[in-house]
């Protein structure tokens, strides 16, 4: 269990200044690009040598930082951050066929390159990690979160996700067909009948720790599953609210990652088919999918905690509940791995 | 630990290695597994078994299956088999898998490039270059239900496996993990390193005064972790009794003059094992025989050792294994532990002018407690464990 003291986000959608998520900002040829700002504060040469993962996840911190400059720790949660660097340094490999190359894309291509940015433009000597399993990235950074601030009660951890859509990682996702083949507008994304979903990217940052005083939401519990078999992830959901939602307490809203790809209904419709009485919302019309999707999903969470109000573009069966108190959200990536957030303000 | 397994260029068993460990010898040889510009040039801690013999010695039938993932379940299997976990523990919710690489399907850097490119066909890799693809075969492969997660703290993340595993144990989430990393070694990598200009041309020769650079290896190591309420009546090898993670915050790919992080991780490793400095018998360096690693991490042992403790690199012995070296170096240092013996560091002549710090350099049978592993890595993400005598 966490308390969540500051968001940022950098989004598709207007979620870092100005913030305006009853808009809904549409995709371009199935892609869903993040709105990035001009990131002052950044020094310019230093900005132009980044890649746009770590550029958008600097560019994410640097609004926490600023107001909270002492965290502890630095844990994010990216499967694909540096692969642009990476099919470069490739590229370098094959076009100039092993000769003498420049090592900055090399240097660059290791998914660990934004902890360490953050760490270095910090001056941050604390605990600096990176997690990098799919669909579940954050979700273990969220867990390392916790495991921290259990361990160390009085640290606070900068938390965040960052995954961007590059010119070649979008080819891989495409050919495993993770796409759809037609274009189709964000509006109608849920009325799709067809395999894939639409890209997308954003980095997403959140200052954690254990002071519930002021704190935006409370992150009660988070729990994985890698499973293709609705049974087990009927058992594992059923497990994880037994243990985790308080006696007498009921969820209020439940969000999913529900992304247009007909062959994930069945673990959406599993989830779905558990809760009574709850308003279901859903995100990945924002956010596009990528994996880390959920980061951007947790910072809605908190948006509509605060402002107790869901964009209508998001829901999918309103409950007219009066007061959101307690959310689950719940993901599932490519089929194979399941995610759970339950969360309370 | 209840239970270890490894493959690395030294043996393909955890008794191999320890031969090779103990009669000093050397597993790093020219490039000749794959082609390349390099080949038969450069020295590397190879696997002399080819990717296709891997699969059959594995039963390994499904496609896109990389060397990477071969070589995880090549030492998964001696792991478990070494702590007798049965099916049904391995497929609980309790049993997690912390692994790391950060080579990943990548040692397919040709095919890779080819699927990169716009308008050709998927190959059956697409899904096999993501780092996570070696831990979701094997989550496949064993059915389990438990955390499974991959980490990236670049050289030094198996190191960060193996406390991510162990922290899931101490709080509750899980009651027993596996842990460690894997890499093979990739076209990707050498011309990687090879661009930053710190591969070395001969054998490398860690804490010398005229070292040279880094061999790059391939491995894999994991180790099983268990509860300590439930190994009564078990075999235990050792006990991770520390660990910590730190950053230097000084520079994408080299260390701090001070070594800021090398001494913090060193120092928090202590204080997390509730050790005095000098109750630490033996420390397996990171000591990858590059001018900057080797001269940072000795200076960081001055500051924070009175006297500095019995060190070597065995790096010297396996090529640096980049995302598995931490757990390869982990099971080393257990090694030491349960055979209470040191392993010399090889090709060492001269010490570091103004340091003076000399590596074990003999086979030596000696009492030992308590043992520090360090791992170092890119974008300053150091690391360090301790293991003592269970």
């Amino acid at each position: 269990m966490f308390y969540i003291h500051q968001t940022s986000c950098i989004s598709p959608q207007q979620t870092f200044r100005d913030i305006d998520i009853n808009t809904l900002h549409e995709p371009v040829e199935k892609k869903l690009f993040a709105i990035e700002p001009s990131y002052e504060g950044i020094p310019a040469g230093v900005l132009r040598r980044m890649g746009k993962s770590v550029r958008m996840g600097v560019g994410a911190t640097m609004p926490i930082f600023q107001n909270y400059p002492k965290a502890d720790g630095i844990i994010i949660g990216s499967a694909s951050s540096g692969k642009d660097d990476c099919i470069k340094f490739l590229n370098q490999i094959i076009d100039y066929d092993e000769g003498m190359l420049t090592p900055m894309n090399f240097v660059q291509s290791t998914p660990n390159a934004l902890a360490a940015q953050i760490g270095l433009l910090t001056n941050n000597h604390g605990y600096n990690i990176t997690h990098l399993h799919l669909g579940l990235s954050f979700e273990f950074a969220m867990i390392d979160a916790d495991m921290m601030l259990h361990e160390n009660p009085s640290h606070s951890y900068l938390l965040g996700a960052v995954d961007d859509i590059s010119t070649h990682n979008y080819y891989f996702e495409d050919k495993g067909g993770w796409y759809k083949k037609e274009v189709i507008s964000n509006k109608v994304l849920y009325e799709s009948i067809s395999p894939g979903s639409i890209a997308g990217e954003a980095a997403t940052v959140f200052l954690v720790n254990k002071t519930q005083t002021a704190s935006l939401a409370k992150v009660l519990a988070v729990d994985s599953l890698h499973s293709e078999d609705e049974m087990v992830l009927k058992e594992k959901l059923q497990d994880f609210l037994k243990k985790n939602l308080p006696a007498g307490e009921k969820i209020d809203l439940l969000l999913t990652g529900e992304n247009g790809d007909h062959r994930l209904m069945k673990y959406y419709s599993t989830c779905e088919s558990q809760l009574r009485d709850v308003t279901i919302a859903r995100f990945k019309h924002m956010s596009g999918e990528y994996p880390t999707a959920t980061a951007m999903g947790l910072w809605l969470c908190c948006e509509i905690l605060k402002k107790q109000n869901i964009p209508q573009h998001m829901i999918k069966k309103d409950a007219s509940i009066s007061n959101y108190k307690n959310m689950l959200m719940y993901n599932n990536f490519k089929g194979m791995q399941h995610s759970f957030v339950l969360l309370s303000n | 630990m209840t239970g270890m397994g490894i493959i690395s260029a030294i043996g393909n068993t955890v008794a191999e290695n320890r031969t090779s460990l103990v009669e000093g010898k050397c597993g790093i040889t020219p490039l000749e597994m794959f082609p390349s510009k390099f080949w038969g040039k450069i020295p590397v801690g190879e696997i002399k078994i080819s990717t296709e013999a891997l699969k059959e010695k594995l039963n390994v039938q499904e496609h896109g299956i990389t060397r990477t993932t071969l070589l995880a379940l090549h030492a998964i299997e001696e792991a478990l088999a070494d702590s007798q976990l049965t099916n049904t523990q391995l497929s609980s919710f309790d049993t997690a898998l912390i692994g790391a690489s950060t080579v990943g399907g990548m040692c397919l850097t040709d095919e890779m490039y080819r699927d990169s490119q716009k308008d050709t066909p998927g190959s059956e890799y697409l899904s096999s270059y993501d780092y996570g693809a070696v831990n979701m075969y094997l989550q496949k492969r064993y059915s389990m239900k438990g955390a499974v997660n991959t980490i990236h703290t670049a050289c030094s993340s198996s190191a960060n496996a193996i406390m991510y595993g162990a922290r899931l144990i101490r709080s509750g989430r899980a009651r027993r993990a596996i842990v460690g990393g894997v890499d093979s070694l990739a076209k990707f990598t050498i011309n990687g390193f090879n661009s930053l200009r710190i591969l070395s041309p001969e054998v490398c020769t860690p804490f010398d005064e005229d070292r040279k650079g880094l061999n790059l290896g391939e491995g894999a190591a994991f180790l099983v972790l268990e509860k300590e309420s439930d190994v009564t009546g078990k075999k235990i090898h050792a006990t991770l009794t520390g660990y910590c993670n730190a950053n230097d915050a000084f520079h994408a790919s080299s260390l701090s003059e001070e070594g800021e992080g090398p001494y913090r991780v060193m120092k928090d490793a202590l204080s997390n094992a509730k050790l005095d400095a000098a109750e630490i018998d033996f420390i397996n360096a990171h000591g990858t025989a590059t001018e900057n690693n080797d001269q940072v991490e000795s200076v960081a042992m001055l500051r924070l050792f009175e006297k500095v403790p019995a060190f070597a690199s065995t790096k010297s012995y396996t090529g640096h294994t980049l995302g598995a070296a931490g757990a390869v170096e982990a099971l080393y240092s257990i090694l030491n532990l349960t055979g209470q013996e040191l392993f010399p560091g090889l090709h060492f002549k001269k010490p570091i002018p103004r340091l003076g710090l000399e590596p074990v350099q003999a086979h030596k049978k000696t009492p030992l407690t308590h043992i520090m592993s360090n791992s170092f890595g890119f974008g300053g993400n150091c690391s360090s464990l301790i293991f003592s005598k269970a």
